[in-house]
C-alpha cells in the first residue's frame, strides 16, 4: 500500500493585502476523514480553493496524491473533487444534464457514468426531480446535486467547504452517510465546517486554523489533552482564544 | 413630512435610497459602496450642457402667447404616444422584477406594514424609475423656462410623472392579470418578452408603411399616417389633451395630473390584495411538478459537444435573454424586407445588412456564452483542457449565426457570386471578430448583466462596435469596387480605413486581453 499522503501542503501562503494563509503545513493521509476548523476569516476557504486550483498560492507547495499541483494540474484535478459552500450549478439545466456536463468535463466513460449517476441521484433522493430545472431547487437539493456532481468521477480526494450549511436534518444525514461511505471505500474527505458536532462525530483527525496557520491538529482526544472532559466546542474556543 | 419608521413615507424614502444605491452607487463586490463619481460627474456635465442648449433654444423661440398650431400639437401627441409605449415597456419589466426577482419583498411582506403601503410604495418606485430617464432630457426645459419666465414648460414635470404613474399602474395591472390568467410561470416569460419587444414594436410600426407599401403607391410610414388621421381631430378632442398639457395648458395639466393620481390610487386601493396573491403565486412558480418519466442520459458526447449542448440549452431556456438577443433582428428586419422587395437588387445593402446582423448577434451571443459563465469555478476545477472548452464555447456562439444566415448567403451566392463571396467573407470576419473580442477581453460576468454590459466594459464594447462598423462598411463598399464602379479617392479611402479598422481590432483586443489573477 502506498504511503503517499492524499494531501501535503508545505509552507503554503496567500496574501490579499493581509495574509490569508501564512506558511501553512498540513498533511492528510489517504483514507482519512479530516475536518479543518477555524473562526471566520481564518483561511480555511482560501486553503481549499488553492488545493482545488482556483487560486494560485503566493508561496509553498501543494501535493495531491503525490502529484505536484503546480507541475501537473490536470492530473491532480482528475483525482479530486471540490464542493464549495455555494454550489456550482446551472439554473437552466436539469440534474441529469448537469451530471452529463460534469461527466464530460472529467472525461468519464459513458458506461461508468450512467450507473454512477443513477446511483447518486437515487441515493440523494433526487430522482423524482430529475426533470426539473435546478433553478427551482431548494438550497438542500442544490447542495445534494452539487455533491452528486462532485462524486460522479469517484474522486480519491473529496474537498468540501461547509457542505452541511442550510441542509435540513434529513438531507444532512444523507450527505454525512455518503461521505462516510466514501471514506469506508478508501477515499479521503477533507471538509470545513462551523458545526463542531459534525467534526466531532465524523472526523478522524481535526485541524484548527487561525490567522492562516495551523494552531492545533490531532484526534479529538489529542486535542482535549489540555482540557480533559471538555467538548470540542470548549477546546476549540480555548485554542482560538474566543472563549 | 411624517417619516416615522414603518410609515408609508419612510418606506418611500427607503425605496428611493435603494434606487440610488442600485443605479448610481452600486459598489463592487467586497468593496465599500460609494457613488460612482465618474458616472455622476459625467451625468451632471451632460445635464448642464443640455440646460445650455435648451437656454439657447428657448431664448431664440421666445415666449409664445397662445397654444401652438394644430400640426405641432399633433406631432407632440405622436411623441407622447411613443414615449408612453416606451414607458409601458420599462414598467412591464419593472413589474416582473418586483413580482419575481422579489429583492426585499419577502422582508417587507413578513413585516407588519400594511400590504397597501407596500404596494403603493413599490408602484411609486416603479413610476419614478420609469420617469427618471425622460426627466433627465426634458426637465432642462422646465428649469430654463422658469428662468426665462416661460412658465408653461413647468408642465413637463406633472405630465411626465402622470404618464409614468399611468404606465406603472397599467403594467402592474397587466402583469397581475396575466398571473391570474396564465399562471405565474408563464407570466414571467410572456411579460419579459412583451416588455423587451414593446419598444421594438413601435419602431416596426413606424416602418410598416415602408415595407408594406406597393412599389408605386405611397410609402408613408405608419406614424405619418397616424399623424394625418390626428389632424382631423377636433381642437378640444380628449386625444389631444396630453399634448395640450405638455405644452402648458393649465386645465389640461390639471386633468392629466388628476388622472394619473386617480389611476394610482384606484390601482393601489383595489388591487393590493391581488398584488400579495401574485407575489405568493410567483414565489411558488419555480417549482415544477414532479415527473415519473424515465430518466435518460447522454454520456456519450465528446467534451466539445457537451460544452456546446450545455451552452445552447442555457440560452434557449432563458426567454428573456433570447428576446433581448432577437430584438436586434427586429431592428434589421425592415432593412432586409425593403432590400428583398426591390427588383433591382441592392447588393451593397444586402451585404452590409447581413454583415451587421451577424456581427451584432455574434457580439451578444459570444458575450453570453464566453463571458457569462454561471459556474466558472466548476470549469476551473475540472481537468478538462481549457483550450478545448474555450473553442467549444466559441463554436457554440458562432454556429447558430452561421445556420441562421446560411440560406440568405446561399441565395446571394447564386444570384451574384462575386458579391456573395464578398459577403461570406465579411460575415465571417464580423462574426468571428466579435466573438474573439469577447473571448479575449473583459472580465467574467453574470447573465443578468447582459443588458448593461456596455456600461461595465467600455473598451471591449468600443472594439465590438469598431469591428461591426468596419466589416459592414467593407461589405457595402467592396461590391461597389469589384462591380465595376469607378473607384474614386473617397471609395478607396473608405475601403482602406474600413479594412485597417477591421483587421486592427483583433490585435488591439489581444493586447487588452483579460488575465485571471
Amino acid at each position: 500500500m502506498t504511503t503517499t499522503p492524499a494531501l501535503a501542503l508545505t509552507g503554503l501562503s496567500k496574501h490579499f493585502g493581509r495574509p490569508a494563509v501564512d506558511g501553512l503545513h498540513l498533511t492528510v493521509a489517504r483514507g482519512e476523514f479530516y475536518a479543518l476548523l477555524g473562526p471566520n476569516g481564518a483561511g480555511k476557504t482560501t486553503t481549499l480553493r488553492m488545493v482545488a486550483g482556483l487560486l494560485a498560492p503566493d508561496a509553498g507547495r501543494i501535493e495531491v496524491l503525490g502529484i505536484d499541483l503546480a507541475a501537473d494540474p490536470a492530473a491532480a484535478k482528475r483525482r479530486i473533487a471540490y464542493l464549495p459552500d455555494d454550489p456550482m450549478l446551472y439554473g437552466k439545466l436539469k440534474p441529469t444534464e448537469y451530471l452529463e456536463f460534469v461527466a464530460g468535463l472529467w472525461g468519464i466513460d459513458a458506461k461508468a457514468a450512467e450507473p454512477r449517476a443513477r446511483e447518486l441521484l437515487a441515493w440523494l433522493d433526487l430522482e423524482k426531480h430529475a426533470h426539473e430545472l435546478t433553478e427551482g431547487f431548494s438550497r438542500g437539493m442544490k447542495q445534494k446535486l452539487a455533491l452528486a456532481g462532485a462524486l460522479i468521477h469517484d474522486p480519491e480526494l473529496l474537498i468540501l467547504d461547509e457542505p452541511l450549511t442550510g441542509l435540513d436534518a434529513g438531507a444532512a444525514r444523507q450527505v454525512k452517510d455518503l461521505l462516510l461511505s466514501h471514506v469506508a471505500k478508501g477515499g479521503t474527505v477533507i471538509l470545513t465546517t462551523h458545526i463542531l458536532e459534525v467534526a466531532e462525530r465524523l472526523a478522524q483527525r481535526i485541524g484548527i486554523i487561525q490567522h492562516g496557520r495551523l494552531i492545533a491538529q490531532g484526534t479529538l482526544d489529542e486535542l482535549r489533552v489540555a482540557t480533559p472532559g471538555a467538548t470540542l466546542e470548549e477546546t476549540f474556543l480555548r485554542l482560538t482564544g474566543t472563549a | 413630512m411624517n417619516l416615522r419608521p414603518g410609515g408609508t413615507l419612510w418606506l418611500l424614502r427607503h425605496e428611493m435610497r435603494m434606487f440610488w444605491y442600485t443605479n448610481v452607487a452600486a459598489g463592487k463586490q467586497g468593496k465599500r459602496r460609494s457613488a460612482s463619481w465618474r458616472v455622476v460627474g459625467g451625468g451632471l456635465a451632460i445635464w448642464s450642457a443640455l440646460h445650455v442648449g435648451v437656454f439657447a433654444l428657448l431664448r431664440a423661440v421666445g415666449p409664445a402667447g397662445d397654444l401652438p398650431a394644430r400640426p405641432f400639437v399633433v406631432a407632440v401627441t405622436a411623441i407622447l404616444l411613443a414615449t408612453f409605449l416606451f414607458m409601458l415597456s420599462s414598467a412591464l419589466k419593472a413589474s416582473v422584477e418586483t413580482l419575481f426577482d422579489r429583492g426585499d419583498m419577502d422582508l417587507l411582506l413578513s413585516s407588519p406594514l400594511p400590504s397597501r403601503s407596500i404596494f403603493g410604495v413599490k408602484l411609486a418606485g416603479m413610476a419614478f424609475g420609469v420617469a427618471v430617464l425622460y426627466l433627465f432630457f426634458l426637465a432642462p426645459f422646465a428649469h430654463v423656462g422658469l428662468l426665462l419666465g416661460q412658465f408653461r414648460w413647468l408642465a413637463i414635470y406633472p405630465v411626465l410623472f402622470a404618464m409614468a404613474v399611468l404606465a406603472a399602474a397599467l403594467a402592474m395591472l397587466l402583469t397581475l392579470a396575466m398571473v391570474r390568467v396564465l399562471g405565474a410561470r408563464r407570466t414571467r416569460v410572456v411579460a419579459q418578452v412583451v416588455g423587451a419587444l414593446a419598444g421594438a414594436l413601435l419602431f416596426l410600426l413606424s416602418q410598416a408603411g415602408n415595407f408594406l407599401a406597393h412599389e408605386k403607391g405611397p410609402a408613408a410610414s405608419a406614424m405619418v399616417q397616424v399623424m394625418a388621421a390626428a389632424q382631423s381631430l377636433e381642437a378640444g378632442s380628449p386625444l389631444l389633451l396630453p399634448a395640450r398639457a405638455a405644452l402648458g395648458d393649465g386645465g389640461a395639466v390639471a386633468i392629466i395630473a388628476a388622472l394619473g393620481l386617480l389611476a394610482a390610487l384606484l390601482t393601489v386601493r383595489l388591487t393590493h390584495r391581488f398584488f400579495v396573491q401574485g407575489l405568493q403565486q410567483a414565489a411558488g412558480s419555480e417549482r415544477a411538478t414532479t415527473s415519473v418519466a424515465p430518466v435518460r442520459y447522454r454520456f456519450d458526447r465528446s467534451l466539445a459537444s457537451v460544452v456546446m449542448v450545455k451552452e445552447w440549452k442555457l440560452v434557449w431556456r432563458d426567454p428573456h435573454l433570447v428576446s433581448q438577443v432577437l430584438l436586434q433582428l427586429l431592428y434589421l428586419l425592415p432593412l432586409c424586407l425593403i432590400v428583398f422587395k426591390k427588383d433591382a437588387l441592392q447588393l451593397w445593402a444586402v451585404a452590409g445588412g447581413l454583415t451587421m446582423l451577424c456581427g451584432s448577434l455574434s457580439a451578444s451571443l459570444s458575450w453570453i456564452i464566453l463571458k457569462a459563465e454561471d459556474a466558472p469555478d466548476l470549469l476551473q476545477t475540472a481537468p478538462a483542457n481549457a483550450a478545448t472548452v474555450r473553442r467549444a464555447k466559441l463554436a457554440a456562439a458562432v454556429l447558430p449565426i452561421v445556420a441562421l444566415v446560411a440560406i440568405p448567403l446561399g441565395w446571394l451566392l447564386l444570384r451574384a457570386p462575386l458579391a456573395g463571396a464578398v459577403t461570406v467573407t465579411t460575415v465571417c470576419g464580423a462574426t468571428l471578430g466579435a466573438a474573439l473580442v469577447n473571448l479575449w477581453t473583459g472580465k467574467p460576468a453574470s447573465r443578468g448583466e447582459f443588458k448593461n454590459r456596455g456600461k461595465r466594459e467600455i473598451a471591449p464594447r468600443m472594439l465590438e462596435l469598431a469591428n461591426l462598423l468596419a466589416w459592414s462598411a467593407l461589405a457595402s463598399l467592396l461590391p461597389l469596387a469589384l462591380g465595376g464602379a469607378p473607384v474614386d479617392v473617397a471609395l478607396a479611402g473608405g475601403l482602406g480605413a474600413a479594412a485597417a479598422i477591421a483587421l486592427g481590432t483583433l490585435p488591439l483586443a489581444w493586447m487588452l486581453r483579460y488575465r485571471v489573477r
